[in-house]
């Protein structure tokens, strides 16, 4: 398939069956220096010529449905339908955000056991859910951290400090904030230096970022002290729920002595991620920082005889934080998103703990799989690890120098090879202070003999003639894509007159 | 649990690993800050269980589609195709993750470039983006795109004038994405009519952008807009929030002079959704590609020479250029984008017009009616509207809709809620669904009130 979807071109007439407007519009209704000259050059298409156009692209496409999906830090698990079931009811499709408390009681109760169940899981005193995506999660907390400093009269506060490893949502949030950056270099072994955060904080730090388990996939034990550091500073620290698939039940953020966090829906609770969103990023803060929090939160008294409600004794209603930020998206936050997570919320309850569980059973025992290669494998070269770590978390990272160095295969080359097995790619580059790296993240929901199978064939991969890889992939609908060229050319959209040439 | 696939197989691998038991997987947490006991929550649930409680959940809320609905205020209770939803979630679509891989990522990165060019036709602009969170999002970015374009090239750098007719929720986001970075956002004054005051407007000259939408909080139309580029001069951005639904009838903003235009995607794929989600639409020119925030797709070609789609100028984004990106945007809302790239191609022009004209009608039909009920006046009455119009009663907006919603009819927006000033306002919202049946029964409603309270 070569054609775009603006090869459709019918009948002039054609277009979306529709009933005819109610009444009569007078030429009058618009002044005439406003009404459009010249409709757009959208398809002219029938129902079956688009559905099969888009079907035909859905099968250029690889999702998690497609096959195994072992992006790092992506947490891509697979996405159960009951959650896309339920959104489709007019409950929450045929909702307006505007309406009347009493109109929405059932969603204001999905709301707030959310709220609820999301501040249990960290350890946090309260939650919004109104940020849409995890860099907004982000960008909130640190907002409210910016005012909680600002009302101490302390708002000269304005450094914020990342580990070299973060995601680089962090420092961009951060600077949309208006702070400064502070970067710091994480140790040898990828965990945090806390000598460098030392030197790093003053009066003038205002927060710290940081994920854990890192974007390395191991687990910070020093993580109590660093809050320390960064509190006696007075500072606030931040916790990235990016890595929050890992270790639900076993210990929280609260524990570790966090401020504020974020938590991707999209990623610990399987709100899809649909080509690259919608996501939603709720955030939990302490109770010192909860009146600055957006508004509204949702919560709850005992219902009056006449409320009927849901029926469970409780009349819903939105709260304004005392000191809030105001808003950081127009309504409530990706409702939609909400209210899948809360189905997947309600499969698990408080077994929650035995997902993360399986997620770092899942990481570790690929991990393990792939470092113990069958010996009689004629292999080039074996990837040293990331990180010199008994266990690894949720996910973990591999560095393709070795093989670089014997043979000039990259880790980019490696990733494109394994799209030609049909798996994705791993993520790739990242973290930026591995070198060559590839980081694996497998979830929960992958069985053993995927597992089993995706580490052969990578060790396939690693003995096979270079030339192959190098050359790869062979098997997709395109083959390797030159970025470069798109980025000179900047065809950004369909002309008519590319046609012609 | 029917999610994990080696539930029952813990030991086998453990032991393949050389371990003992899950604890040995946890063995690095330092037990000061290990929980202790399970996690105080509820049970697990099966799948039909859970059914059950979402539609006793859901089910109680009062849906728009179940009564006459004149509520819209930046949303729309639309109609979408019931190929939009059916086709978007196939798997390959919905379970996939942003297209870092284009080789295998075809599929969406060429819906998204065609996408591109739907959004790019609607409002004549040349380049477009893959979809910001929702139309506060794209408008707050597009202002901070302006600033980092225009500052260092005009009188007035970091200042932006803003209508002040943006409503209060929308405004917040604004101030929230600007406060920062030293943005000072300067009110831009309407008249009483309604329409922007195009003498204190020429205050804006100099400045970095204008932000202005269309149609304004009251539904107007407001032609003035189209002389912005004349009365503030070249060098200022001009910035223009646009209702989708009004441009199969109105003249699209990049024909009158915006540089960048931003606007409410949701009426193209996706229902109101109680709020999200639903995704913001960002175009522009030229002079603002290498600074504008989010995702952008380019053709290119692959090894062969082949016509192949990928991610491109990514080295404005976080996950390059960190600190220094345009945006932290990451995730956005492609998804639901590409429900609106179906929903537009299947209305084609021709159904585009046809959306228009029938909200239009809607909401003429409606005014004209509301209007006729002694007592009832409309704000603006000399201005043309889409979509909505704004109406003075005589009571608190708020007793007006309580009384009507338990006559069973959703009438409006309390415009006092924004506005304390208009607690006797309320805005009332139509669409191509609302049928001559909702209009009566609003009238009927909103007459016996007045008549019980007069």
């Amino acid at each position: 398939m070569t054609g775009t979807i603006f090869d459709f071109n019918g009948s002039k007439e054609a277009g979306w069956s529709q009933p005819d407007p109610i009444t009569e519009v007078y030429s009058e209704s618009i002044p005439q220096q406003l009404r459009r000259s010249k409709l757009p050059e959208w398809p002219r298409a029938s129902e079956p010529e688009l559905v099969r156009h888009y079907t035909q692209l859905s099968q250029r496409n690889f999702g998690i449905d497609t096959g195994f999906y072992p992006l790092g830090s992506c947490t891509m698990k697979h996405n159960p339908r009951l959650n896309e079931r339920i959104v489709q009811h007019p409950g929450i499709d045929r909702i307006h955000p505007l309406q009347p408390e009493s109109q929405v009681q059932g969603l204001l109760a999905i709301y707030y056991e959310m709220q609820e169940m999301l501040a249990i899981c960290s350890g946090m005193d309260a939650v919004t859910l109104q940020p849409v995506a995890g860099a907004q999660g982000e960008f909130t907390a640190i907002r409210c951290i910016q005012e909680y400093h600002r009302e101490r009269g302390e708002g000269h506060r304005d450094k914020v400090i990342v580990p070299d490893s973060a995601h680089g949502t962090n420092p961009a949030s951060a600077s949309m904030c208006g702070y400064q950056i502070i970067e710091i270099p994480s140790a040898d072994d990828g965990r945090i230096d806390l000598d460098a955060l030392r030197s790093a904080v003053g009066d003038d730090t205002a927060a710290m970022m940081i994920t854990n388990p890192s974007t390395l996939g191991v687990f910070e034990p020093e993580i109590a002290e660093a809050t320390k550091i960064v509190h006696n500073a007075g500072g606030q620290m931040y916790y990235d729920g990016a890595n929050f698939n890992a270790i639900l039940g076993k210990t929280d953020p609260g524990r570790m002595g966090f401020d504020a966090v974020h938590y991707n829906l999209h990623k610990t609770f399987s709100q899809p991620h649909g080509g690259g969103g919608p996501g939603s990023g709720p955030i939990g803060v302490k109770e010192h920082l909860s009146k600055f929090l957006p508004s509204p939160i949702v919560g709850r008294r005992e219902a009056t005889e006449d409320e009927v409600g849901v029926a469970d004794g409780h009349w819903y209603h939105w709260v304004t934080p005392e000191s809030t930020i105001g808003k950081v998206q127009q309504w409530n936050g990706n409702a939609g998103a909400v209210v899948r997570s809360w189905a997947f919320y309600r499969r698990y309850g408080r077994e929650l703990e035995t997902m993360s569980e399986h997620a770092v059973l899942n990481a570790n025992y690929l991990r393990h799989v792939m470092m113990n290669p069958d010996p009689d494998l004629q292999i080039h070269a074996m990837p040293i690890e990331g990180c010199p770590a008994d266990v690894v978390k949720h996910e973990f990272t591999l560095s393709m120098s070795p093989l670089k160095e014997a043979n000039g295969v990259t880790g980019k080359d490696v990733a494109k090879r394994l799209l030609d097995y049909g798996y994705m790619a791993p993520t790739l580059y990242f973290p930026q202070i591995v070198p060559e790296c590839l980081m694996f993240e497998p979830t929960e929901t992958e069985s053993k003999e995927v597992l089993d199978k995706f580490a052969r064939d990578f060790h396939s991969i690693l003995a096979e003639d270079p030339e192959i890889v190098l050359s790869s992939p062979h098997t997709t609908p395109v083959g390797r894509v030159d970025e470069v060229w798109a980025a000179r050319n900047l065809i950004l959209r369909y002309n008519k007159s590319q046609d012609l040439s | 649990m029917d999610q994990l696939p080696n539930l029952g197989r813990e030991q086998e691998m453990l032991e393949i690993m050389g371990l003992r038991s899950m604890e040995d997987l946890f063995s690095d947490i330092p037990e000061e800050i290990r929980s202790k006991g399970p996690l105080p929550l509820r049970g697990p649930q099966s799948e039909e269980e859970i059914i059950r409680d979402a539609n006793k959940l859901l089910g109680a809320n009062v849906d728009l589609d179940c009564r006459p609905s004149f509520l819209s205020a930046g949303l729309a209770r639309n109609f979408v195709p019931s190929m939009v939803p059916m086709i978007a979630t196939r798997g390959e679509f919905l379970t996939s993750y942003t297209p870092y891989q284009p080789e295998v990522s075809q599929g969406m990165l060429q819906a998204m470039w065609e996408f591109q060019t739907m959004i790019s036709e609607l409002v004549e602009l040349p380049i477009s983006n893959v979809s910001m969170y929702d139309a506060s999002t794209s408008a707050a970015e597009a202002i901070t795109c302006a600033v980092r374009v225009k500052s260092k090239k005009v009188e007035k750098p970091n200042t932006v004038f803003v209508s002040e007719l943006v409503p209060p929720h929308r405004m917040s986001v604004i101030q929230n994405y600007t406060q920062g970075v030293g943005i000072e956002i300067i009110k831009l004054p309407h008249g009483e009519d309604g329409l922007l005051d195009l003498e204190k407007a020429s205050l804006a000259t100099g400045s970095c952008a204008v932000y202005v939408e269309q149609p304004n909080s009251f539904g107007i139309l407001d032609e003035g807009l189209m002389s912005l580029r004349e009365i503030v001069g070249e060098k200022t951005a001009i910035i223009v929030g646009v209702d989708v639904t009004t441009l199969g009838l109105v003249e699209p903003p990049g024909n009158w002079g915006a540089d960048i235009v931003v606007g409410e995607g949701q009426p193209f794929g996706i229902g109101p959704t109680a709020g999200g989600p639903i995704y913001g639409i960002f175009a522009c020119t030229k002079d603002f590609l290498r600074l504008m925030p989010g995702r952008i797709v380019g053709q290119s070609i692959d090894a062969s020479g082949k016509t192949a789609y990928t991610l491109t100028l990514s080295t404005r984004e976080q996950h390059i250029r960190r600190h220094r990106a345009t945006s932290n945007i990451c995730s956005n809302e492609t998804l639901i984008a590409l429900m609106g790239a179906m929903h537009m191609a299947l209305l084609g022009p021709v159904g585009l017009e046809k959306l228009s004209t029938r909200i239009l009608a809607s909401t003429v039909r409606t005014m004209n009616q509301i209007s006729s009920i002694e007592g009832v006046e409309l704000a603006f009455p000399n201005s043309p509207v889409f979509r909505e119009f704004a109406i003075k009663i005589p009571g608190k907006s708020e007793d007006a809709l309580s009384h009507m919603d338990k006559l069973g009819v959703t009438a409006g927006f309390d415009l006092g809620n924004w506005w304390k000033d208009k607690s006797s306002w309320i805005l009332v919202g139509c669409d191509e669904r609302t049928s001559e049946l909702d209009i009566k029964a609003l009238k009927d409603a909103l007459k016996s009130w007045v008549e019980e309270s007069g």
